[in-house]
């Protein structure tokens, strides 16, 4: 004999796989059994409530989006997915945007602030090149005439 | 297996008439939909409490079913295999929901409040509709946390009616897993209804 159901017992006994013993002292034990019947009936209740709000979100989602409702009639006209997809993917490519157009902002690149430096030199190096009066390779030899005159 | 509705469909007697050959049914695909349309969206529903998303695994679910319907084996009915279809699109609305930390469920009401319209029709004392109530929120909130896998066997279960051969089949998993399951989330409802209580 058993003292009282323990919580495997009783759900055990919800599934309704109850051992023989279990029966007999379900059947024999008031406090048990009334355990049971609330337990079984708080089920049964929240079992109602659930269907009972499945039709009524059901009724008004409907009444508010026939065209939906219509085009599930023929599933080969639903081009969900790739909506789905969409809408899915659209707030992360918003966030990506947003986050690109921040950062241009705190890391600015400035590509032509270091070009007037860079170009100075290089027409240094042109005028430098123009204004030769010989070859690189000749120069010895004409700073030696230039020291001679 | 062959080919059948629940009983409440052969009551109904609608039974005889979805339980033909898959070209049949490929035909009468609208008179699958409307048979088990309310089903998977009750479950979709009481599994992600979120109307847009319910409707949109349903409909995603009827248009699955209806892309691979010359696949259906008929080795299970009809409402398990749709339910096959909704456990696992509901589990991957689940994972991406994870990621949309921006997104609110857009809901109403819940089954606590409808409840309490269903009930007061049935003439009970106020008491009483407060108590069941009581019990029936305790229950919805215990659902609500228990882990996914748990969630998913318990509505099956208590919600959907489904025995414990038919919720292995639509979970794919095998059967004293899912008894494992319920034992838990029965264990955490029981505990649940006795803090409220």
């Amino acid at each position: 004999m058993i003292a009282h159901l323990s919580a495997e017992q009783l759900s055990k006994y919800i599934l309704g796989q109850p051992s023989a013993l279990v029966a007999r002292h379900v059947q024999h034990c008031p406090a048990c059994r009334a355990e049971l019947i609330q337990f079984r009936d708080a089920l049964g209740e929240f079992r109602g409530a659930v269907r009972a709000w499945s039709e009524d979100r059901a009724d008004k989602y409907q009444a508010g989006n026939y065209q939906e409702d219509t085009a599930l009639a023929s599933p080969a006209a639903v081009s969900g997915p790739w909506l789905g997809w969409a809408s899915h993917q659209l707030p992360w490519a918003l966030l990506i945007a947003v986050v690109c157009i921040i950062a241009s902002f705190v890391f600015p690149r400035h590509p032509g602030e270091n070009a007037p430096a860079s170009d100075a030199v290089l027409l240094n190096q042109v005028d430098a090149q123009v204004s030769r009066t010989a070859p690189s390779s000749m120069e010895p030899l004409m700073r030696l005439v230039v020291e001679k005159q | 297996m062959q080919l059948s509705a629940t009983s409440e469909l052969a009551a109904s007697g609608l039974e005889r008439h979805i339980s033909m050959d898959v070209a049949a049914l490929a035909e009468d695909f609208e008179t699958l939909v409307r048979l088990y349309r309310p089903k998977v969206f009750r479950f979709a529903l009481a599994s992600l409490r979120d109307v847009d998303a319910a409707e949109t695994v349903t409909q995603d679910c009827f248009l699955r079913a209806y892309q691979a319907r010359e696949r259906f084996r008929q080795d299970c009915s009809m409402h398990t295999w749709l339910m096959q279809i909704a456990v696992n699109l509901i589990r991957d609305h689940i994972r991406n929901r994870r990621f949309q930390f921006w997104r609110r469920a857009r809901l109403t009401a819940k089954p606590v409040d409808v409840a309490g319209h269903a009930l007061a029709d049935r003439a009970q004392s106020p008491e009483a509709q407060a108590l069941i109530q009581e019990r029936v929120a305790a229950i919805w909130t215990a659902a609500e946390r228990l882990p996914e896998k748990q969630r998913t066997v318990f509505l099956l279960r208590f919600v959907e009616e489904m025995d414990l051969l038919e919720i292995a089949v639509v979970t794919g998993m095998k059967e004293g897993t899912v008894k494992t399951h319920l034992f838990r989330a029965l264990r955490a409802v029981r505990e649940r209804i006795g803090e409220t209580a």
